[in-house]
């Protein structure tokens, strides 16, 4: 679709508005004298909570802990607060602090002037532990350079000395946020803000490969990365028209650009070492401007543009750190690797008349790659230069995107939707220049015998690409010419959904769901050929009593799909199914034992998983050991009012997960004799949790 | 597709029925119909002072927490009990109609689900002040076109709305958004769970240009705010990283790790059937004691244990991704 057409189309829609009717609320003159609020309950003063926390966690696990900070075997101290402050003058600050004591402590301030200005602090600290027990060879771990003890390489795996030569390492990442703000307002029309965000992230990850042509070792990847971001805004609201005008940045530096390790395995072609670029440092600015209009009472227009700049020169890295080997010039000291986007988007919405309702969005998503193109002859793997020279492919998408709805209330009780969406996918040095998506949806929803509320979605999509896959010239070798990437091939896309929502009475909610997505990839002979997602759910909270509340929640989900590879470069001759299984339970209970002195609750959630993969050559192959996971976890707590300003909270938690991953299980790292892993294994962890704690209120 | 037609079948029936009921003629010898309930059109004499006669602390309807709230700022001007605020009236529209009544919801804007006001007609009331920044794309996005109203996610008369708290936002989101409830519950997710992130980090509920209601305007540039060492441009771009990170991730949660939609090797040979060991059918035989070979393709990293460059890298020897 031409871009002016959407515009067209949003025009026409424009003509369709009606003049303004008479507001909801109707007009009156309002006779305030007599409005003194003498029964209003203002909060004055400082106010809040402070609760000292003790506990106790029965093991150590890296996958209890993330993000929780409960990742030591033993006893915990923590701190926790709310304070608050409001004055008569308008002038406000509260203050709220969790989880102190650990790694996953936050801060949180805001204070002013409610109308006139308000300040913003933010302390925010995550861990990520990814993995215990990481079992590397290699001295140096956090560090940009790896070593091995003299003497260790050798063929594979098997023959080398590990024994007495293994660390253990553990794969975390600490996340530390630092965050200030300020807003302000000069008008009552005007507001002006600013926010400042200062990110560290330090540790190790997993780096899944450092290669050697066949022999490849898992390495302790260093992460000390800093990424500063500022948004700065101005806006206007009145009735009729909102203006925001504002720049966003964004700077991420890397104190490591490289890794270096040393080779592992006995020398093929020189080389002793390789070397790894980590993420370069790199910026990110925008500039945008969003604004809306009000027609009238039932027609708005809105729109946004944001044009935005990224770059990244970190200087190139050698080619190999082979000696032995005459590596050519590198073409420039750096990539000068720039990006332009431009994104924009325009919404007209119209409420015809009481019963229709039409809207029109269009969207357009650019990123221009502009990095410069030059001939790298690059060596492979440190171990084989004098390769063919390969030039980089900058690559470019654009989007277009059309959505048209209009809406009807038939009843008070039944309304229609219908829409059609047009997406145009536009990529620059790939297989297919472009796809075109057509989708047409219907929506229905209506409330039966004023019990339930019932609704339901279909949807067809139909994505035709541009012409056949045409192989890039500049990429050696090349793919089979039949393999159709599932993102640019031919697709059409059946979806589905219907839900129920229960109101039975003023006590109970029952919520019945069912999705359905199907993808089918009919001109796919190779690659991805179908996709299938089926979700059903239901929800139930009820108000047991006056003093007891229920929820209960469980979902189902499937997810499948076909593809079809071929090992002789032709026709297919393999094929393989995927089909993942997640079953979800939730339960929580709300109970008031003493009413206004004793509180009890408990929740429980769990959840399976499924994973099966066959893989079909047409010989008899077995299918792979499933892939399953199962987490379980009851949350117990009480809570008794000691005193009116003094409380005591106890709580028990018990989580256990196991699972079970081919990839990972019995995979020490001399199993598999070309690649010397980090040994790890699949997670498991039978964790108790007990914790007290007192609550001070003021 | 059988299912599909047997669902849209007995639901048109459900329509057709209810259609039919509402415009079912009065019985001619029943009473006359009620007027339809409507909003008064005069305000209280007292303000606050005559709604609060009713709505006392700790009755059916507790209203005192909004003294609380922001709303009550009494220095603000454009609050509701600031000066010249109309006070509870504001919001809850003129209420001499529904105190002459005696209650009930007839006359008054109750905010609940089964007012006799449409959604769009409760949000007029919170769009007459909240129309900047964030809400300017409220109109015609996904929450308004479905409905949904400000009242069914916020709670004005709460001390702290549980929507604007990290911790407690996903709860109210998962009323309706059921299945992500599920998809934050797999074994690999973001940390929506552990409270240290939120939907809202991500997703603008009130209305954006951008699909999926996302707060920045494309889906990369989303992950980006969080995931800056991905953004490159690097040297050596891999296609589907730049240009869609939901290519091979399901941010909200997968079974497998790292978000994975699927595992490797099979997630890369949905695009990649180079002759040799890209094509190459990796089955059960290459697992420790199968028989065959290939372990290295399959095992620990599977792909990524020569390619782990995976989202681009910057070396001028990496355009296999493997420096």
């Amino acid at each position: 679709m031409k871009p002016s057409n959407p515009l067209l189309l949003l025009c026409a829609l424009s003509a369709l508005s009606s003049t303004a009717t008479a507001d909801v609320a109707g007009e009156a003159a309002v006779d305030m004298s007599k409005w003194k609020c003498e029964s209003c309950k203002f909060e004055q003063g400082i106010s809040g909570t402070a609760d000292a926390v003790a506990g106790s966690v029965s093991d150590k696990s890296a996958e209890f802990g993330q993000y929780n900070g409960l990742y030591r075997k033993g006893a915990f101290l923590i701190g926790d607060g709310a304070v608050r402050s409001r004055n008569e003058d308008g002038t406000y600050w509260n203050l709220d602090a969790s989880n102190l004591g650990l790694k996953t402590q936050s801060m949180e301030a805001e204070g002013g002037k409610q109308g006139s200005y308000k300040l913003r602090f933010k302390y925010d600290e995550s861990l990520h532990r990814i993995w215990d027990r990481a079992l590397t060879p290699y001295a140096g771990s956090g560090g940009a350079s790896l070593t091995l003890p003299a003497g260790f390489a050798s063929a594979t795996t098997a023959a080398m000395p590990l024994a007495g030569a293994m660390q253990s390492v553990d794969l975390a990442v600490q996340r530390k946020q630092l965050g200030v703000g300020a807003s302000w307002n000069r008008t009552k029309e005007w507001e002006y803000a600013v926010n400042f965000r200062h990110d560290t992230r330090e540790g190790n990850i997993l780096r899944t490969g450092g290669a050697f042509f066949v022999n490849s070792t898992q390495l302790v990847e260093p992460v000390d990365y800093i990424t500063d971001q500022m948004d700065a805004s101005a806006s206007y609201a009145s009735k009729k028209f909102q203006l925001k005008l504002a720049y966003y940045g964004s700077k991420f530096r890397n104190s490591n650009h490289a890794l270096i390790w040393q080779d592992a395995y006995a020398p093929i072609a020189g080389e002793t070492r390789g070397q790894l670029a980590l993420p370069p440092d790199n910026q990110f600015h925008q500039v945008s401007a969003s604004a809306g209009y009000q027609f009238s009472d039932r027609t708005r227009l809105s729109g946004d543009v944001a044009v935005g700049r990224g770059t990244q020169s970190d200087n190139f890295l050698p080619f190999t750190q082979n000696a032995t080997l005459a590596a050519a010039a590198i073409p420039g000291s750096s990539p000068d690797a720039r990006v332009a986007t431009l994104d924009a988007g325009l919404k007209l919405s119209s409420a015809v008349n009481e019963r229709l309702r039409l809207s029109a969005a269009y969207t357009h998503n650019d990123r221009d790659n502009r990095t410069p193109q030059a001939a790298y002859s690059y060596v492979v793997t440190d171990m084989f230069s004098g390769v063919a020279a390969r030039t980089n492919l900058p690559y470019s998408f654009k989007q277009d995107k059309v959505k048209l709805s209009a809406d009807y209330k038939v009843s008070a009780s039944l309304r229609g939707t219908v829409g059609a969406d047009f997406d145009s996918n536009k990529r620059t040095l790939q297989e297919v220049d472009t796809t075109r998506e057509s989708t047409a949806w219907g929506k229905l929803g209506t409330r039966v015998l004023n019990l339930v509320d019932l609704s339901l979605k279909l949807a067809h999509a139909e994505r035709r690409n541009s012409g056949s896959f045409l192989a890039q010239p500049g990429i050696t070798p090349p793919e089979n010419p039949l393999l159709r990437r599932f993102n640019m091939a031919n697709r059409n896309r059946e979806t589905a959904g219907l839900r129920a929502d229960f109101a039975v009475g003023e006590r109970a909610n029952i919520g019945l769901g069912f999705e359905s997505s199907e993808d089918k990839y009919s001109e796919s002979t190779i690659g991805l050929s179908r996709a299938k997602d089926v979700n059903l759910n239901a929800d139930l909270s009820l108000t047991v009593s006056e003093r007891t509340r229920l929820h209960l929640f469980a979902n189902r989900q499937e997810i499948k799909s076909k593809q079809a590879g071929s090992q002789a470069f032709s026709l297919p001759d393999w094929n393989a199914d995927n089909k993942d299984t997640i079953d979800t339970f939730g339960l929580g209970v709300k109970h008031a034992a003493i009413p206004d002195k004793l509180d009890l609750g408990a929740d429980y959630a769990t959840t399976r998983s499924r994973s099966e993969i066959n893989v079909n050559t047409g010989a008899s192959n077995p299918a792979f050991p499933h892939v399953t996971a199962s987490l379980d976890s009851l949350k117990l707590y009480a809570a008794y009012k000691l005193k009116e300003n003094l409380s005591l909270q106890a709580g028990y938690w018990i989580e256990r997960y196991s699972s079970r991953d081919w990839m990972l299980e019995g995979v020490a790292p001399s199993t598999i004799p070309n690649v010397l892993t980090l040994g790890l294994q699949a997670p498991q962890y039978n964790v108790n949790v007990l914790r007290l704690s007192l609550r001070y209120k003021f | 597709m059988t299912l599909k037609k047997l669902l849209f079948a007995a639901l048109l029936s459900g329509f057709a029925f209810c259609a039919g009921a509402a415009d079912k003629p009065a019985d001619k010898t029943a009473e006359p119909p009620a007027p339809p309930p409507s909003l008064g059109t005069e305000y209280t004499e007292t303000g606050a002072d005559t709604c609060l006669m009713c709505h006392v602390e700790g009755g059916d309807f507790p209203v005192f927490a909004i003294f609380k709230t922001k709303h009550a700022n009494r220095a603000d001007k454009r609050a509701p009990f600031g000066p010249g605020g109309l006070q509870c009236e504001a919001c809850h529209g003129p209420g001499k109609k529904h105190f002459e009544a005696g209650g009930g919801p007839d006359g008054i804007n109750s905010f609940k689900s089964k007012s006799f006001l449409t959604p769009q007609q409760r949000n007029k009331f919170c769009l007459e002040c909240h129309q900047g920044n964030a809400r300017t794309g409220w109109h015609a996005s996904t929450h308004d076109s479905n409905n949904v109203a400000c009242s069914s996610c916020h709670k004005i008369h709460a001390e702290r709305d549980p929507v604007l708290a990290t911790a407690t936002q996903p709860d109210v989101c998962y009323k309706c958004h059921r299945k992500e409830r599920a998809d934050f519950s797999k074994p690999s997710t973001h940390a929506v769970r552990f409270g240290k992130m939120t939907c809202s980090d991500c997703h603008n509920a009130h209305g954006s240009n951008a699909a999926g209601l996302l707060v920045k305007p494309t889906v990369n540039q989303t992950c980006y705010t969080c995931h800056a060492e991905k953004r490159g441009p690097f040297l050596w771009e891999h296609a589907p990283v730049a240009e869609d990170c939901t290519s091979c991730h399901h941010p909200h949660g997968s079974v497998n790790q790292a978000r994975l939609k699927k595992n490797p090797p099979l997630l890369c040979q949905q695009c990649h059937s180079v002759a040799g060991h890209p094509s190459v059918a990796r089955t059960p035989a290459g697992l420790p004691g199968g028989g065959g070979g290939g372990t290295a393709f399959l095992l620990a990293g599977s792909c990524l244990n020569c390619h782990s460059q995976i989202h681009g890298s910057n070396h001028p020897s990496g355009v296999k991704l493997m420096r």
